[in-house]
């Protein structure tokens, strides 16, 4: 690749590092031919399947993934002897989901993403009906209610329509934003259609009482927008209004007391308001607490004993930090810093804007989730339901995490970012 | 591609990128940092608190044992306690029906009742406290049957035993569920019985079942010690005995208590008070209380109901004098504002009233009145003064004084005090004085004493302290200090009115009076023994202090003595046993002054030691308000000091020695001639000095015939010189005569109506001048001729009662 040099040699040609390579006018009619030759389809063997992945992307998915297990053994097997009778019954089924999503992820990176644009519209379809039958189902063996919460579907295998629908918002931007491109300043084009998409898919899921999910899919469309080049004026308009609405209605509905009680029970969750629940809070600072400077050492966590409830899942960290103490707890926060930047990265050097979007939105939404999570175990943030990318329990979610992270990987393949 | 837009899309998302992992990450770091460095190990040590949990190992109470060491006054048992977690029944398995179903058969509870908590939300619910080891066993068996998995647990708990049951129950106490002591030794002692908790702390999950950590600490639990009384169980049951005879015949409205000590060391041997209670149920009031309950209650409403009545009729009667409309008008409302009584207010307050009316019969019945009481002591205090005299040497047993019935004040604004003998007993000495119990002689004496002297004897021989007898519940004494002793108060005083002792006080001082002068310790606990049987501490039997000399105290046993056996308290003599002894009537005056229209209620008692030559054991006996007969400590208080005294002194080592009168009164043990001829028995029987009648239906009275049966039986009582019946066979019915009632007569008439009847008698008491109080066989009752039927006789003369002018 002619560029390729290029960019490593930025010293001679005082190329700014992070600036995409210009391509001469003259060139410009030769690469439209490259790029149609590339478009081609590639065969790829085994041998090959390492054919212009970013290495450094997928060395960080499975380092985080085989961190991720272990811990999630060590976290589950108490919970799963107590309740399963079985040590091994949450790292087994994980263990299996993730080799199936590893397949699947080189699977999916060996196919264009560009694909994805003939199914923008079906997947955001399917994400809508999916959403709309976890609510027209609910309580019913296809929509489960789980621990209160009403977000679970049901069709032979199990999930949460919500992570489709955040896959499915984000492709809709990418393609939208790579379609309208400078259209995108113009309140017609750049925000419009945008507001649309996530009016629908934001209020169905807050409509699911799902409070996590909808902030995330509210951040990722904002960030989306933001870079895609919608103007910042619109934001703060309808930032305000967002604002306005909700501080009204928490201030003229009954839960506003309620409100209050869960962020007393927040910010002082050792000594909680009467009726608000902070144990599981409360048993996550005692973990991490006792974790200290080094922790106690691997499989040693006292706080999954029962204490902690379901420490497999939301609260995984927890007990990473008690076993593998700050120090442990840091490298993971580091490998996720990792992962955002390398994400960003490969986005940012994709072939084409739908490539920088799609790689993007699917870079932020990992990347916010773990800080979310991260936050509701240090007690940073309220109690919500998020989970932990590549730790917390949990199958299909798991597969559908490993399945985006082929798109990226998708997106590595055909972007012009040295290889190595 | 735009360039423009290019460029500007990196510079966002690098931002944004900036923001989202310098933020995000920034604060979660700062939060670790938070929690774990800085707070890591206050949070790890609450995690650790919260796993490691602390099981109270109780350790064994202990036993209460009498004087001899081996009687077991009171011992705990292990017993179970029945809860549920509900939480953990397996509800779905259908557990809850089956716990509830087993449990409530077993436990004999109401099977709804125990559902109910099986399905209640919560970790702990109480289902039955203390239920014994075979119901356990039956519980463990019912879960094993039908195979319940969680959800019931059975903790040892331990339940205290009176094995005695009423016996020395205001002494012993009683405990609370959680074997807390409530009263008594068991209050008094209950750190030592209850010794030290011991604990397991070991590591639990959260649903409680084992980690698999070595957290387990074991300290083992230090059972309590062992006390050992000086109370003696037969001691105990037998003054118990008398003093609740005695209670029925003089039918004491506020019971009655005895107390019998060691003049020497202050060892309680006995200590009672009736009417008490069983401390293996202490909570129940005994039949007749409690059916008085309503009628009392009753009352109480019709008072209240009345009271209304009356304020209703004021506030009518307001209304019909109202001068001016408006206070019509006020007066009026004021009726119809009234707050009157509904049906529900009358059901409300009777429930108050009952609780409160069984509360009040539960506390009564709980108290030892010997040492939570105070009264005057009336006579019995007139040692003490004597003593006082003899000692300071303003009188001895010569000196004289001329009673005329009354004693005048050199002040004569002061109304003069009256002897209880209004015609005075003239002139007499000091032993008179006290034999007479005259109290202008003992006023006479205070006077010489004057108030100084008066006060620093009466503070020597402990009435203005405590005495510090280790039970619970020691009422302070009331009294008049040295400068409130004005002429009328020390004249009072000094017979034993106008200020209040406990009983314990004034055995203790007659102990003193006994002892040659030595102010003992009363105490009740002889020695604690730890669990192996080692002595970990013995009572301290030092005395406080010398009160009175040897001499004096031998002086005035001779006078108590002389008391006991001829004078104003002859009652409380016995046979053999030189008793030492003076009675005691005093007034109720405060309870006069609160309640004139019960009339006035009084005190008897008899206080004394015995033998009068080398003085051992003190007994007072003492009857709180009585009711049927004259109130009188020497008719009332002295018969059961006797008995009491006859009973126990044999039994502590006491060896009776008879003067030549006694002995002839003696009843003897009849010789045993079953099997042996008539000639033989005949022989026999005149050598041991008696008398014999032959029932022979053979008509041949031939000395060679057998003797089949013979009345009295052997070994049983006899008159001295008395007749044994010898039967040449099975006596018939007609040899079968009617005991006569005695009850009443003089000893001749007695003698007369045995004779008549074919009987023969034995006496205790006063017989050369008393009547009949009580008879062994009750009268009427069919026996064979020439039985003995032993009668107590009592005292008519010299029953003093008392006029004083106690302001």
């Amino acid at each position: 690749m002619a560029h390729t040099g290029r960019s490593t040699a930025r010293g001679l040609e005082r190329v700014p590092r992070r600036m995409p390579v210009r391509v001469p006018a003259d060139e410009a009619a030769s690469a439209a031919a490259r790029k149609v030759k590339r478009r081609e389809r590639i065969r790829y063997k085994f041998f090959t399947l390492g054919l212009g992945l970013d290495m450094p992307m997928l060395f960080l998915i499975l380092v985080l993934l085989a961190v991720g297990l272990v811990m999630l053994f060590s976290a589950s097997y108490a919970y799963a002897y107590y309740y399963f009778g079985n040590s091994y019954h949450f790292v087994m089924r994980q263990g299996m989901f993730a080799i199936a999503g590893v397949v699947l992820m080189l699977l999916i990176s060996t196919v264009d993403y560009h694909q994805l644009h003939k199914f923008n519209l079906l997947i955001f379809g399917i994400s809508v009906v999916l959403l709309v039958m976890v609510l027209a189902f609910k309580g019913t063996a296809i929509a489960p209610v789980k621990g209160g919460a009403n977000r679970w579907i049901d069709i032979g295998v199990e999930f949460q329509p919500s992570e489709i629908a955040k896959f499915a918002l984000i492709l809709m931007f990418a393609h939208l934003i790579s379609l309208y491109g400078s259209k995108m300043n113009t309140f017609r084009y750049g925000f419009l259609p945008f507001a649309g998409i996530l009016a629908i898919i934001a209020g169905l899921v807050i409509l699911e009482k799902h409070v996590s999910a909808t902030l995330i899919i509210c951040l990722i469309a904002f960030l989306l927008m933001f870079i895609g080049g919608t103007k910042m004026r619109y934001f703060v308009v309808i930032g305000t209004i967002g604002g306005v609405a909700l501080v009204c209605v928490l201030l003229f509905s009954d839960k506003f007391a309620y409100a209050l009680e869960r962020i007393q029970g927040w910010l002082d969750p050792f000594n909680p308001p009467e009726g608000v629940d902070t144990w599981q809070t409360v048993q996550s600072l005692y973990a991490i607490g006792s974790g200290q400077l080094l922790g106690v050492g691997i499989g040693q966590s006292r706080q999954k004993y029962l204490y902690l409830p379901e420490p497999q899942n939301d609260f995984i960290f927890a007990i990473i930090c008690e076993e593998l103490g700050f120090i442990g707890a840091l490298i993971v926060i580091i490998l996720f810093a990792l992962f955002i930047w390398r994400g960003v990265y490969i986005s940012l050097h994709a072939r084409d804007r739908f490539g920088t979007m799609l790689g993007l939105g699917i870079t932020f939404q990992f990347g916010i989730q773990a800080i979310f999570n991260i936050c509701v175990v240090t007690n940073t943030f309220p109690n919500t339901g998020i989970s932990l990318p590549f730790f917390s329990y949990g199958g299909t979610a798991l597969i559908m995490l490993l399945a985006e992270m082929g798109v990226l990987l998708s997106i590595s393949r055909h972007s012009n970012i040295e290889k190595t | 591609m735009a360039g423009s837009n290019n460029s500007k899309m990196w510079r966002k998302t690098v931002v944004i990128t900036g923001i989202l992992i310098f933020l995000g990450f920034g604060v979660v770091t700062g939060n670790l940092i938070r929690w774990q460095l800085v707070r890591g190990e206050e949070l790890k040590t609450k995690a650790i608190d919260q796993s490691l949990t602390s099981t109270a190992l109780t350790p064994m109470r202990g036993t209460i044992y009498d004087a001899t060491g081996t009687k077991v006054l009171a011992q705990s048992a292990s017993v179970w306690t029945v809860a549920l977690e509900p939480n953990y029944i397996d509800t779905e398995k259908g557990d809850d029906v089956k716990i509830a179903k087993g449990l409530s058969e077993i436990l004999g509870m109401d099977y709804e009742t125990v559902l109910k908590k099986a399905q209640q939300n919560s970790y702990f619910t109480y289902v039955k406290r203390k239920v014994e080891t075979d119901v356990r066993d039956q519980i463990l068996a019912m879960i094993d049957e039908q195979k319940i998995s969680r959800g019931i647990i059975l903790m040892e708990d331990y339940k205290r035993y009176y094995p005695y049951g009423t016996t020395a129950s205001t002494v012993l106490g009683f405990t609370g569920t959680d074997n807390q002591g409530l009263a008594g030794i068991e209050t008094q002692y209950d750190d030592v019985l209850s010794g030290t908790e011991g604990r397991l702390v070991s590591a639990k999950n959260a649903i409680g079942t084992d980690m698999p950590f070595q957290y387990d600490q074991y300290i083992e639990a230090a059972d309590g010690y062992d006390l050992v009384l000086t109370i003696d169980e037969t001691v105990q049951s037998i003054v118990e005995k008398h003093l609740e005879a005695g209670l029925e015949a003089c039918g004491a409205l506020e019971g009655g208590t005895a107390v019998v000590m060691d003049v020497n060391t202050g060892a309680i041997r006995a200590l009672s008070t009736k009417g008490d209670y069983d401390p293996n149920d202490p909570f129940t009031i005994s039949e007749e209380v409690e059916a008085a309950i309503p009628e009392k209650v009753e009352e109480q409403l019709k008072e209240a109901q009345e009271k209304e009545q009356q304020e209703l009729n004021k506030l009518q009667l307001d209304i019909d004098t109202a001068e001016t409309e408006e206070e019509r008008e006020a007066a009026k409302q004021a009726l119809a504002d009234y707050d009157r009584l509904t049906s529900e207010d009358l059901a409300e307050l009777r429930e108050t009233l009952t609780d409160d009316a069984y509360a009040a019969a539960q506390n009564k019945q709980w108290r030892n009145k010997a040492v939570s009481d105070t009264y005057y002591p009336g006579s019995v205090f007139k040692m003490v003064t004597g003593s006082m005299a003899l000692e300071s040497g303003v009188a001895t047993e010569e000196s004289v004084y001329t009673c005329t019935g009354e004693w005048n004040f050199d002040d004569p604004s002061i109304e003069p005090i009256n002897c209880w003998y209004h015609p005075g007993h003239g002139t007499e000495t000091l032993v008179d004085g006290i034999c007479n119990s005259c109290n202008p002689y003992m006023i006479w004496l205070g006077q010489k004493l004057g108030r100084e002297r008066f006060f620093s004897f009466f503070d020597a021989f402990g009435f203005t302290k405590p005495t510090g007898i280790d039970l619970p519940g020691e009422a302070d004494s009331l009294y008049y200090d040295v400068d409130g002793l004005n002429v009328v108060e020390l004249a009072t005083e000094s017979f034993g009115q106008n200020f209040s002792i406990t009983p314990i006080q004034m055995i203790t001082a007659i102990c003193a009076v006994a002892n040659g002068g030595y102010l003992v310790q009363p105490h009740i606990v002889d020695r604690m023994l730890d669990s192996d049987g080692n002595i970990v501490q013995t009572a301290d039997t030092s005395y406080k202090r010398q009160v009175i000399s040897e001499d004096v105290s031998a002086r005035m046993t001779k006078i108590l003595q002389r008391n006991a056996t001829s004078e104003s308290g002859k009652n409380g003599y016995v046979a053999g046993y030189r008793i030492a002894g003076k009675t005691g009537t005093s007034e109720k005056m405060n309870e006069y002054n609160l309640h004139p229209e019960r009339g006035m209620q009084y005190i008897v008692s008899y206080g004394g030691y015995a033998p009068a030559d080398d003085p051992q054991y003190a007994l007072l006996v003492f009857y709180d308000e009585p009711q049927i007969g004259n109130p009188s400590g020497g008719s009332q208080a002295g018969p059961i000091f006797a008995a009491i005294m006859e009973e126990i002194l044999p039994y502590l080592g006491v060896d009776p020695q008879y003067t030549e009168s006694e002995y002839e009164n003696l009843a003897d043990k009849a010789p045993n001639v079953i099997g042996r001829t008539i000639g033989e028995a005949k022989q026999q029987l005149e050598e041991a000095g008696f008398d014999w009648t032959i029932v022979d239906y053979s008509g041949e009275s031939a000395d060679d015939q057998l003797v089949v049966t013979q009345v009295p039986s052997p070994g049983a009582a006899i008159p001295k010189q008395g007749t044994v019946a010898l039967y040449t066979a099975e006596p018939k019915e007609e040899d079968y005569v009617e005991v006569p009632n005695f009850i009443g007569y003089g000893l001749e008439t007695c003698q007369y109506l045995a004779n008549v009847a074919d009987v023969q008698v034995v006496v205790t008491g006063d017989g050369s001048s008393g009547y009949a109080q009580s008879q062994d066989t009750e009268a009427g009752t069919r026996v064979k001729r020439g039985s003995v039927i032993k009668i107590s006789f009592v005292s008519s003369g010299g029953v003093e009662s008392v006029t004083g002018d106690n302001e």
